[in-house]
Formats: structure tokens, sequence, C-alpha cells
């Protein structure tokens, strides 16, 4: 194996002007981070906010730098020395956006303990597993998926639960009616019949032995090597493994997101929507992390879905940042108020988790007149890899350049090096990299080969160093020993203006090994019918014969995962299951 | 009989509940319903268009006396009450329309109701002291118009207090129902016993006939049936508690008590119409879902 770094983006960065070198941020751990940015911003950050929580109807709460940082120290407090847990202890946090997470998942560093971040919808059966895999003892829960708790708690080691809620922080009237409305209304909060401490309480009791205890003693010793996360991944191709994150690689791709921004950053200045999750690793470096850091204004979504949901906080806040998925620009694109009044302070907007349609991305920029890029990363990667610098030429279908401080190789089923311009996995090294998989050296020894991360993915790198994926190893579809790549033709089909999403996969079939298969959603703004027909011509007219599907099917929507990436793999069971069925 | 207090509750309620309907949205939302306004149109020509014919209609059909005609005619030309809401909500309708709609035939009942009353008062002969001054019910309007507009300030300056008006003002407007249903009803029991059966017909029959005549208009106007439903409440659910007032600030004694009945018994019906039009649309709303859901799996078995 060679250890060839590919200078080649070297040159595009000083084009683009990103300096080739990753800065540094002066703090030992992400607790150093939270106490200091917290202490700066607090004075000089022009948003009076450093988080608000915003329901659909316009309801919200706030918390400011300040809060923030005396809230956190409380939950450290409560934890150590309430609780009673030690250095490096895990703490499973389930909350969606709101204003008990950062408060808890920042008060878990402080602690020096190790968060792990966890999926409020999983089921009872998938937190069993999340919370026996990490060996959580206390679990920070929303209090609207209580009643899972007599389940878990009887099958893992969860010795303390915090519950959390929705309107958690919320002024008194505001918060009483958005927990009425839960409550009485839409009828999601059951009853708690498990014991518990309300977060409110559980900060009243931290709070209490911090004079006994300040909380920097907890975090003093917490160096850059230490496990910061326990950041589970797997969703999308088979069991859930926990990817270990140190403080280190958590602090350094901070700074590559913002290599990536700064252009269209100023710190103490930005207000950022966030709509997705921040249990999901993007939101959770990218919004929490990075926004806090250059004391930005948080604006947290609890449910984006539906897209409407996010009306109030568009008009209500002045947004100069937005990170998203596809489907997420693709929902708003498709929302008459997005459209007629898309958010005047936009500067600017990144996508990742799942590839950014050329479509989308364009209309994207005709519309807010702001430009938007395309990053690539992974849970394993903290998760930034490489990203389209948002000044010069757009280059739309590309996952653009890799980060400051990021060495990529594109390689071979045997692990070599394949000539430019050939489709090739992309292995990453850089100090964002995961330690590992938390306690399967199996898994880990599968994806990590000398320092490099093995990521799945395939892509090809043209001359200045920009990327393209190609698919997922996996989602290839072999067509009578002919690759055909989904994304391709998924691009294709998008293109067409009737066409909302699309899917595409491999079936089973006798006669080719595989046949192409295509999923299309009607765009409900458009009156013109998706016709199977049609996109069968359009693809006809756009791809090689071999790519064009064998089948057109319309559906009212697609799979998809919490943060709104489509998942083929749920079509491909679906469709196994028929075959099994039949 | 209405006291003088009961009238300036009342008053002091309706600023609540406009005050709350105002703070249900903002200008924006108004310019952008009328960047696509075939909807909110419908629903005004149903609003409109429909409920004073309809009014005007049951009355000469049931030789209505013309104290009964203008309280009947003056229902019918009533903007949307803010109830149809919560109907539209329970029934898994389009309630960002129901909203728009109710807000919109509010803000331009200040001409459109005077008008209304005048042509259809005209049609039915109704002369003297029987005929409501269209002078008084747009000051009224006009006056209503001021809370609208001071809630739709506060949710832009405070959403917290905004959306807490919208909610307090959504349930006033049950409160002053029941308030109604309290006050009146005991100290007029006698007056029900007597009332004959052509006056409890046209009270529901304008709110029932209402929704199915919305419904249909809504329907042929190439409204999607979610729509079409949405429409329908909003048409048969008047503004009862406006009505109430404007009969209290205009009639007095023997004549306001006769005006006032198919207003009040209107107001009680109405609850108990859209109730039960609610769980048949609700019904409705969840058996489409499921065909589309069918048709899903449908495709999928098909697509084999």
């Amino acid at each position: 194996m060679s250890d060839t770094i590919h200078p080649s983006w070297h040159a595009t960065y000083q084009q683009v002007g990103i300096a080739p070198v990753l800065a540094q941020l002066p703090y030992r751990n992400l607790a150093e981070l939270t106490h200091e940015c917290c202490k700066k911003w607090q004075s000089e950050s022009k948003a009076k906010a450093a988080f608000s929580c915003v329901v659909p109807n316009g309801m919200n709460g706030r918390l400011s730098f300040a809060e923030v940082d005396e809230l956190s120290d409380a939950f450290a407090g409560y934890l150590r020395a309430v609780v009673g847990l030690r250095p490096g202890d895990r703490v499973a946090v389930q909350l969606p956006n709101s204003l008990g997470y950062p408060v808890a998942a920042l008060g878990v560093f402080k602690a020096g303990c190790v968060l792990v971040n966890t999926n409020p919808l999983y089921t009872e059966t998938e937190m069993i597993h999340q919370f026996n895999n990490s060996g959580s003892q206390v679990l920070v829960l929303v209090d609207m998926f209580a009643d899972k708790l007599p389940a878990v708690l009887a099958k893992t080691g969860i010795k303390q639960v915090v519950l959390a809620s929705v309107p958690e922080f919320f002024p008194a009237v505001p918060g009483a009616i958005v927990k009425g409305v839960q409550k009485y209304w839409n009828r999601v909060l059951p009853a708690v019949t498990s014991p518990h401490i309300r977060l409110k309480d559980a900060l009243a009791a931290g709070r209490a032995t911090l004079a006994k205890t300040p909380a920097k003693q907890y975090w003093q010793a917490v160096g850059r090597d230490d496990l910061a996360l326990l950041q589970y991944t797997g969703g999308t191709t088979g069991v859930s493994k926990g990817a270990m994150l140190t403080h280190g690689n958590l602090l350094n791709n901070i700074c590559q997101t913002h290599a990536m921004g700064a252009s269209h950053m100023k710190p103490g200045e930005e207000c950022v929507l966030t709509a997705l999750p921040l249990y999901h690793i993007f939101a959770f470096t990218a919004n929490l992390l990075g926004y806090m850091t250059i004391g930005g204004h948080n604006v947290l979504i609890p449910n984006p879905r539906p897209v409407q949901n996010l009306q109030r906080a568009v008009e209500n806040y002045p947004i100069t940042w937005m990170t998203g998925v596809n489907t997420l620009f693709n929902g708003l694109l498709n929302e008459e108020w997005f459209v007629a009044y898309p958010p005047k302070t936009l500067k600017a907007s990144i996508s990742g988790g799942t590839s950014l349609h050329t479509a989308v991305a364009q209309r994207w920029r005709d519309v807010t007149k702001t430009p938007i890029a395309e990053g690539y990363g992974l849970t394993e990667t903290s998760p930034v890899v490489s990203f389209n610098p948002l000044t010069g030429t757009p280059r739309d279908g590309s996952i653009g350049i890799p980060a400051p401080g990021t060495d990529v190789r594109l390689t071979n089923d045997d692990g070599h090096d394949v000539p430019p311009g050939t489709p090739g996995e992309i292995w990453v090294r850089g100090p964002q990299v995961m330690r590992g998989y938390w306690q399967t050296d199996e898994e880990t020894a599968k994806v990590m080969h000398d320092g490099w991360f093995a990521t799945g993915d395939i892509a090809v790198m043209d001359e200045a160093g920009f990327m393209r994926i190609v698919d997922r190893k996996k989602d290839m579809i072999l067509v009578s020993g002919f690759n055909v790549y989904p994304n391709e033709v998924e691009d294709v089909i998008a293109d067409m203006d009737h066409v909302l999403e699309v899917a595409v996969i491999g079936v089973p079939d006798a006669k080719t090994g595989e046949a192409v298969r295509a999923y299309v959603v009607q765009n409900p703004d458009h009156s013109k019918e998706v016709m199977p027909a049609d996109v069968l011509e359009h693809c006809r007219k756009h791809l090689a014969a071999y790519k064009v599907p064998k089948l057109v099917v319309v559906r009212d929507e697609l799979p998809k995962s919490p943060i709104g990436k489509v998942l083929r793999k749920d079509l491909r069971k679906a469709v196994a299951d028929e075959m099994n069925r039949a | 009989m209405i006291s003088e207090f009961e009238t300036k509750l009342l008053g002091i309620m309706m600023i609540v509940i406009m005050l709350g309907m105002g703070a249900s949205l903002t200008w924006r939302d108004f310019l952008i319903a009328f960047r696509k306004p075939k909807g909110v149109l419908v629903g005004l020509l149903c609003q409109y268009g429909i409920m004073p014919l309809l009014a005007f209609l049951l009355a000469r059909a049931l030789d209505l006396s013309p104290g009964l005609t203008v309280g009947l005619i003056l229902m019918g030309c009533m903007p949307g009450g803010t109830t149809s809401n919560i109907f539209t909500y329970f029934s898994k309708a389009v309630l960002a329309l129901s909203i728009m709609m109710t807000s919109v035939s509010s803000l331009i009942a200040l001409g459109m109701v005077p008008a209304l009353l005048e042509f259809y008062s005209q049609l039915a002969g109704l002369t003297g002291e029987f005929k409501i001054p269209a002078g008084n019910v747009a000051q009224v309007l006009f006056v209503l118009l001021v809370p609208t507009i001071i809630g739709m300030v506060l949710r832009k300056l405070n959403p917290n207090i905004g959306a807490s008006i919208e909610l307090l003002g959504g349930m006033l407007g049950v409160a002053v129902i029941l308030f109604l249903v309290f006050t009146w009803i005991p100290r007029n029991h006698m007056l029900l016993a007597s009332t004959p059966w052509y006056v409890f017909f046209a009270a529901i029959g304008l709110g029932v006939f209402g929704i199915a005549l919305g419904y249909f208009l809504a329907r042929v106007l190439k409204q999607d049936p979610n729509r079409s439903r949405t429409i329908a409440l909003e048409t048969g659910i008047q503004n009862g508690p406006l009505a109430v007032l404007i009969v209290t600030l205009t009639f007095t004694g023997e004549m306001q008590q006769e005006v006032l009945l198919i207003p009040v018994l209107y107001s009680l019906f109405i609850v108990i119409t859209s109730s039960i039009v609610t769980v048949f649309f609700r019904r409705q709303s969840t058996e489409e879902a499921l065909a589309r859901d069918r048709m899903k799996d449908g495709a999928l078995v098909a697509g084999k």
C-alpha cells in the first residue's frame, strides 16, 4: 500500500483562497471549548442568544451563551457529584432538537464523560442494543417517549433517567401551552411510570454541588486523544456500531467545516437554521459545535416534518446560514412561502448526508440568490471529509476537494491506488478519522487499514482534486456484467420537472442478474402526472440502454432515514419480501 | 333579553377573539395566499355567495316574520367564525386554508357585510325599524378590525405572546357560545318551548345546507375533496357571536328578543351540526389516506 498524498487539490486551495494548513483551536477538549467560547461570545456576539428552539406556531425559548455555560456546568455537577459517574462513563442523550440538547450534551463533555447520541425515534429493541453496547449508565430522554422506559430499563444498565421536554427552558406561559397541546391535543405525552428525575431538578441538584467542586475540575485532565462521543452508525448498512470520536477529532473537524464556510462567515454575526437533528453527526459538529465556536445563534427546529414547520422560524429569525440534506432543500423549494419570500439575510447553505441533486442546487441558487455547496462526510470522520468551496464556479454533482489536513486516496478492491479518472473507493486519513468502532475490533479491522479509513464510497477524482461520488459500493447494480450507478440514473430522472423525488435500486432478474428499477414521486405542484412511460422515454434519451430502468414505479413517498436520506435498502427489502411471498 | 353588562362582556370577548384571529397569521401569509388565490376565492364565493342567498331563500320559503328574517339574513351575511378552524383541525382538513378564509372573510367584511345586508334586506322587503343601518354594522366591523391588526402586529413583535393570544382567542370562541347557553337559555326556556318548528328549521338549516352547498360548489370548482371539506365547514360556520353583538347593539326590548332568536339558535346548533359533520369528514379523510396507502402497496405488487 502506498502512502502517496495527492497534492492536486493543494493548488485548488490557493485558487479558492483556502489555507492548506489546518487551523487549530487553542483548546484541550470540548468542555474547554464550550466554557471559553460561551464566556467570549456572551459579551461579543451580536446574537442575543446562543440557542433558540422554535415550534411550528412560532412559540420559542432561548438560552444565552452565559446560560449555556452555567447550565452545562450544573449538568456536569449532577452527573459526577450526584449520580456518581466517573471520567469516561457513557451518557446517552436521546432528544429531538430542543434547548435541553446543548445543555445535556455539553454537560456530558464538562463531566469528562462520553456522549452517546441516540435517535429519539428508536424502537425499544434499538435502544436496548445501543445502551448495552455502549454501556450507558445515564439516559437523558425526551418525555414524549418515556413509555419505552419500562421495557428498556429492565434490559439495560441504565441507572438514572433524566427527562427533558421539547419546550424545556421556554418562558412559563408558552412552555405550559406547548406542553398542554402535546398532552391533551396531540396526546404524545405518556404517563411516566419509571423512576426518573426532571432535567430542571437534576440541574438544581448539580448546581448545588458546584460550590464544593467546580465543573472545571471534572474536565481539566481530559485531553485531545480522549474519547468524547460514541456516534452510532450502520443504520443504512447493517448492525449499528459506535464510532469512537475523540475530543481531538471533533475539534479538528470544527476547523475543517470552518475552512469550508469561512468566506461567508463572520464570527459573532451568524444565525444558523438547525433543522437537521443534532443527534446526527452532521448537525452535531457543523451546527451545535461549529456555530457555538464562532458565537453564532443556533435556531433549533424540533421536528422539520412537514417542512412547513420551518415557516415561522424562517420568518422570525435573521437566518444567515442553513445546513441541510437534498430532501430538505428540495422540500423548501416546493413550499410557496419559502419560494415567494426566501430569507433575505441568507448568505450560504451547505448540503450533506446524501448527494445534492444538480437540479435542486441550481434552483436553490435561483430562488435564494446565495451559494449552496455539497460537502461529503461520514459518521466515522466526524463527519467532514471533503467539500466544494462556496466561492468560484459551482461544481454540482461533485463532493469537492478534501478538507485541509485530510489525505484522500482512491483505491481498487486490493487496496491499491487507481489511475486518475478511474472510479475507486475513497480512503481517508486525517485528524478527524475515528479511533475505531467501540468494542468491535473485527468491524474496525474491516475499515481501518494502516490509519486509512475505507469509506465504502466509490468516486472519481479530476486533476484539480475534485471528487465525484459514483456510488456506494453496496448500491451498485450489476446488469449483465455492466456497472450501473443508481445516482447517475436518479440524477437523470430528477431533471424531470414533475418528478419530486426518485430512488433507483437493483432487483434480482432472471435474465440480466440484476435489473434497474426506479421509484418516482409525483411533484404535487405540477399538474402533469408522472407516467412511467414518460420516465422511460426520458431515460432512453439520456442514458445508455443498459442503465435505463426496466421498471418505473410511481409512489406517494419514499422511505427515508431520520435526516431525510432516501433508504434504498428499504426499497430493496420490500422487493425481496414481495418475491419471497410470491 | 341580554343585559347591558352582558352586551359589554360580549363586546370585550369579541375583541379578544379578533385579537386572537389577527395573531393567527402574518401579513406575509395573506400575500402568499393571494399569489394562488383560487382556493381563497372559491371559499369567499361560498361564504358571501351561498350563505346570504340561502338565508334569504329560507326566510322566503318559511315565510318568516320581519324580525326573524332580519336575524336570519344577518346570520347569513356574517363572515366565517373562528371555531371553524377547530373543526377543520379535527376533520383532518386543510387548517391553513381555514385560517386564511376566516381571516380574509373577516377583513373584507367591512365592505361586504353592509352591502350584502342592504341588498338582501331590500329584496326581503324589510323597512323602517327592521332594517339594520349599514353604518352601524360597518362601525362594529371597523372597531373589530383594530384588534385584528393589533393581533397581527403582536404576532410579528413577539411570537410567544402572539401564539398565546391566538390560543386564548380560539378558546374564547367556544366560551362565548357556552356563555350564551348559560345566560340566555335559562331565562328564555319559555320562549324556546313556544318557538315554532320552522324557526328551528331555519336556524339549523342555514348551517346544514351551507355546509352541503359549500362542499358541492367547491367540488364543482375543482377543489380536491379535502379542500372542499375545509371550504364546506368554513361556509357553514358563521361568526355567530358577532351577529349577536350587532343585534344587541342595534335593537332593544321585545324586538331584540325576536331578532336575536335565530342568531342565538344558530350559534347553539352549529356546534352540534359541525361536530356531527366533523366525525363524518374525519372518517372520509382517513379513508382517503388509507386508499392512497393501498394504492402504494398495489403499485409495489404490480411493479413486481
